[in-house]
C-alpha cells in the first residue's frame, strides 16, 4: 500500500450483512460449496441474505429450489455425500418441519450409520424468532427438535460479529449444522458494528460472557441477549448485579462458561422464546441441577415462552413471551429466594 | 403375474433396435447366472434363518430378482445405485461382472455383506443399523434409511454434485409401489425434472406394500404414468423378464446420459413371499392363494431360461439343468444351483459367522465428524 493512501472509514455492518459476507467469503474460498433454497437467486432470498450472489458465482452454485424443504435438504445430503459444501436456507426457520424427516433421519444419523465413511457439511440456515408479529409461523423456535436429535450441531447467534464468523465455521465445520438467525436482529442499527477486514471464524460451541456480574447468572441466546441486557440494566438500578451469558451455540453446548459464572454468582436463569416444555432452557436447568447443584444458593430458573403457539397482535404475542419485565421480575424473586 | 403393460407412456418409449439384442451370449449367460446368484441369496438366507443360525427380519427379493440384475448389468463403474429393502443382493451385485474376485468391482464383497446380515464388525456401517441401512461412498452406494422413497432427493443431490464436478453418471433408485405415495417421491422427482438430473426412479411394483394391496395405495393402474405430469420419460418394464427391465433401464440411462433428465422405471412383478419374513403367514390370509400360485407361473429365472433356449444358448442337459424356478426356498435346495455360487455363498457366511460383533463403546462413536482424524 502506498503512504498516500487514505485509510478507509470504518464502516458498520448490519447482522445481514454480515452473513452475507459470510456467504460470499465462502463461496470464493470453496469451489465446490453451493447454496439452494426458495428464490434465493434471483431475488437474493426473501430478506436479502444471499443479495448479489447468484450474480457473482452463477445460477449453478446459487440455486433457486422449487418449493420443497425435503428436497432441498435431501439433495443438499447428496451433494455433500459427492463431495460439495451446502448451504441449504429455509425461507423461514418455521418451514423447516416440511423438511423434517430429511434432517433428522437422513442428514444427522449420516455419519453416526456410516461408521464415520461419510460426514455431511451442510448448514440449514434461516430467520428464526418472534417479536416482530409474524404470527404461528413465521415466528418460531424450533430448536429443541434438533438439539435432541444426535448428530446435528445447533447455534444462534446475535451479534453481526458473531452470524459472520459463526457462519464461516458452521459451513467449514464438516457436520450438518442448524444455523438460526434472527430476523428481528438482521437490520436492527442499534447492533451494527465493525466487522474484521481479514478473514476469521467465531468457533462453535463457545458461549460468550456479554455483561459481567456477581449477584445472577442470566443465560440466553438470539434476540433474548437483548431482552437480558436490557434486565440487568434495571436490576442495577435496584443494587441487584447480573451476568449475562450468550450460549451461541446450544450443541455443543459450553457448560463451562456456565458454570464458572454460577461459581460465581450462586443463582440462574434460563431465559428462551421457545415454548417452555422440553425446550432447551430446561435441559440447561436441568444440567445445571445435576452438575452445579452445590454451587446454587437458590432454584435455577427459566423464563420461556408459555407452552401456546406464538399469536399474531402485539398484545397477545408479548403476552406469551419473554419480556424485559418478565426477566427482572424472575430475578428479583431468585434473587430474594 | 398380471404385467399391465401397453399404457400410452410405455407405447411412445418403445425403442426400435433393444439394448439386449446387441448382448453377447457370453452376456446372456451372465444374466442368467446373475438370477441364481440373487435367487440363492435369498433362499440360502432364509434357511440360515430356519436353521436358527440367523436373528433379524429378511425382506425377501424372491421372484423380483430380474429387476435388480436387469438394472444393474449395464451400469458404468462411475454410475451411482440406491438399493433399498427389497434389494439386498444390489449390494454385492453391482458392478458384478466385472469379476466377483476383481479388488476394483464397485460392488461390495459378499463378505461384507454378509457380515451386515449377521451384525458383525466386518459390515460397511459395523452393524450400527441393520438389513439394508448400508452403503458406500468409494463404491457409490447410498446409504438408504427406513424412510421410504427418502433417498430419492439424495440421489438427486448425488448426481447434481457429479454433473458439477464434470462427471457424466446416472443414479438408479429402487422404491417400492407404496413408497410412491410419500411426499418427497413427487418432492424428488419434480426437483430432478426441474434440473433434467440424471435420476432414474425404478418402481419395483410387486402389487403389494406390507399389507395394503397397489390399489389402496396408488390411484392409477400406472406409476409410470406420473412421468407425464413432470415432462419426463416414463417406461413400462416386464419385472419378470430380465431382458426387458435391461431394455428399459438403458433406455432410460442413455436418456439421462444425453442430458434429458431423470426417469420413472416401473417394473411390473409380484411379491412372492409376505412382506418379511415376520409376515409370512399372515400374508397367507390377506393374500388370495391363487394369485400366489399365478405369480409363481412367471419366475424370472423360467423367463430367462426360454430365451436362452430359444437364442440357442442353452443346449442339450443345460436346457434342465439347475431348476431352480418355481420353488420356494423350502421346496429348493443346493442341487437347483450352480456350484460355484454355492461356494460363493458359503465364503460370505463363513466369514460373517466367524466374524466378531462389533465393541458395545462403538455405540458412542461417530456421532459427530472430528475432523480427517483416524
Ligand atoms: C415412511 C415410512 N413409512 C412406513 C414404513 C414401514 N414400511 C416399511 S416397508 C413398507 C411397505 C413398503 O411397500 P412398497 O413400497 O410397495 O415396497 P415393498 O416392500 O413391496 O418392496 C412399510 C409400510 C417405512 N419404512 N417408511
Ligand atoms: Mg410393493
Amino acid at each position: 500500500m502506498s503512504a498516500t493512501t487514505v485509510a478507509p472509514v470504518a464502516v458498520k455492518k448490519n447482522y445481514l450483512t454480515a452473513l452475507n459476507e459470510a456467504l460470499a467469503e465462502e463461496m470464493a474460498r470453496n469451489p465446490l460449496m453451493l447454496c439452494q433454497g426458495e428464490d434465493i437467486g434471483k431475488l437474493g432470498g426473501a430478506f436479502g441474505v444471499t443479495e448479489g450472489l447468484q450474480a457473482t458465482y452463477g445460477d449453478h452454485r446459487v440455486v433457486d429450489m422449487p418449493i420443497s424443504e425435503a428436497a432441498i435438504i435431501g439433495s443438499a445430503v447428496g451433494m455433500a455425500l459427492n463431495g460439495m459444501t451446502v448451504m441449504a436456507e429455509m425461507q423461514f426457520i418455521d418451514f423447516i418441519s416440511c423438511g423434517f424427516d430429511q434432517i433428522v433421519n437422513m442428514m444427522a444419523t449420516y455419519h453416526y450409520r456410516t461408521a464415520g465413511e461419510v460426514h455431511i457439511p451442510v448448514v440449514v440456515r434461516g430467520p428464526a424468532g418472534a417479536y416482530g408479529g409474524g404470527a404461528l409461523y413465521h415466528s418460531q423456535m424450533n430448536e429443541a427438535w434438533f438439539c435432541n436429535s444426535p448428530g446435528l450441531k445447533v447455534v444462534c447467534p446475535s451479534t453481526p460479529y458473531d452470524a459472520k464468523g459463526m457462519l464461516k465455521a458452521a459451513l467449514r465445520d464438516g457436520n450438518p449444522v442448524i444455523f438460526y438467525e434472527i430476523k428481528e436482529l438482521y437490520r436492527k442499527r442499534e447492533i451494527e458494528e465493525e466487522l474484521p477486514t481479514e478473514d476469521y471464524i467465531v468457533p462453535l460451541g463457545k458461549a460468550a460472557i456479554r455483561r459481567e456480574g456477581k449477584d445472577i447468572t442470566l443465560v440466553s441466546y438470539g434476540q433474548n441477549v437483548y431482552h437480558c441486557l436490557d434486565a440487568a440494566a434495571e436490576l442495577e438500578n435496584v443494587g441487584v448485579s447480573a451476568e449475562v451469558i450468550d450460549l451461541r451455540s446450544l450443541v455443543p453446548l459450553d457448560e463451562e462458561t456456565v458454570f464458572n459464572s454460577i461459581a460465581k454468582t450462586s443463582r440462574v436463569i434460563v431465559v428462551n422464546e421457545a415454548p417452555m416444555t422440553c425446550g432447551f432452557a430446561g435441559e440447561l436447568v436441568a444440567r445445571i441441577s445435576t452438575k452445579a447443584f452445590h454451587l446454587l444458593d437458590a432454584p435455577p430458573s427459566r423464563v420461556t415462552r408459555m407452552d401456546t403457539p406464538v399469536p399474531w397482535v402485539k398484545p397477545l404475542e408479548l403476552h406469551v413471551l419473554p419480556t424485559v419485565d418478565k426477566i427482572v421480575a424472575e430475578a428479583m424473586r431468585i434473587v430474594k429466594f | 403375474m398380471s404385467a399391465k403393460s401397453g399404457s400410452a407412456t410405455a407405447e411412445r418409449a418403445e425403442q426400435a433396435i433393444k439394448p439386449s439384442q446387441n448382448l453377447s451370449k457370453e452376456d446372456c449367460l451372465e444374466l442368467f447366472k446373475q438370477l441364481y446368484l440373487a435367487r440363492y441369496f435369498d433362499v440360502r438366507l432364509i434357511k440360515e434363518k430356519k436353521r436358527g443360525r440367523l436373528r433379524g427380519t429378511l425382506y425377501s427379493s424372491h421372484n423380483q430378482e430380474a429387476i435388480l440384475v436387469g438394472s444393474l448389468f449395464g451400469l458404468a463403474a462411475t454410475d451411482w445405485i440406491s438399493p433399498i429393502h427389497r434389494d439386498m443382493p444390489a449390494f454385492f451385485m453391482k458392478d458384478f461382472r466385472f469379476g466377483v474376485d476383481n479388488p476394483n468391482r464397485l460392488g461390495m464383497s459378499i463378505e461384507e455383506v454378509c457380515c451386515q446380515v449377521w451384525g458383525k464388525e466386518g459390515s460397511p456401517g459395523r452393524a450400527r443399523d441393520n438389513w439394508s441401512h448400508i452403503g458406500s461412498k468409494s463404491k457409490k452406494i447410498i446409504h438408504s434409511t427406513s424412510m421410504l422413497a427418502g433417498t430419492i432427493p439424495v440421489a438427486a443431490g448425488v448426481v447434481y454434485a457429479d454433473r458439477m464436478q464434470g462427471g457424466n453418471a446416472v443414479c438408479l433408485t429402487y422404491n417400492g409401489e407404496g413408497s410412491t405415495a410419500q411426499g418427497i417421491f413427487h418432492e424428488a422427482i419434480n426437483y430432478a425434472a426441474v434440473h433434467k438430473l440424471p435420476v432414474i426412479t425404478i418402481v419395483e411394483n410387486n402389487q403389494w406394500a406390507y399389507g395394503t394391496p397397489v390399489e389402496m395405495e396408488c390411484p392409477t393402474p400406472d406409476v409410470a404414468d406420473r412421468a407425464k405430469g413432470y415432462g419426463i420419460l416414463g417406461l413400462i418394464a416386464d419385472g419378470q423378464d430380465v431382458f426387458d427391465v435391461y431394455d428399459k433401464v438403458m433406455q432410460a440411462v442413455e436418456h439421462s446420459r444425453a442430458g434429458n433428465g431423470p426417469s420413472i422405471v416401473e417394473c411390473k412383478t409380484f411379491r412372492a413371499y409376505g412382506h418379511g419374513d415376520h409376515d409370512d403367514d399372515r400374508a397367507m390370509k390377506y393374500r388370495p392363494a391363487k394369485e400366489i400360485e399365478e405369480g409363481r407361473k412367471r419366475d424370472p429365472i423360467a423367463v430367462c431360461r426360454k430365451r436362452l433356449i430359444e437364442l440357442g444358448y442353452l443346449t442339450g442337459a443345460d436346457k434342465t439343468s439347475y431348476m431352480a424356478e418355481g420353488k420356494n426356498a423350502g421346496e429348493s435346495s443346493n442341487d437347483d444351483f450352480p456350484p460355484e455360487i454355492i461356494e460363493f455363498m458359503n465364503k460370505g457366511i463363513e466369514f460373517a459367522m466367524n466374524s466378531p460383533m462389533p465393541a458395545a463403546e462403538e455405540a458412542e462413536q461417530w456421532v459427530f465428524w472430528d475432523g480427517d482424524k483416524p
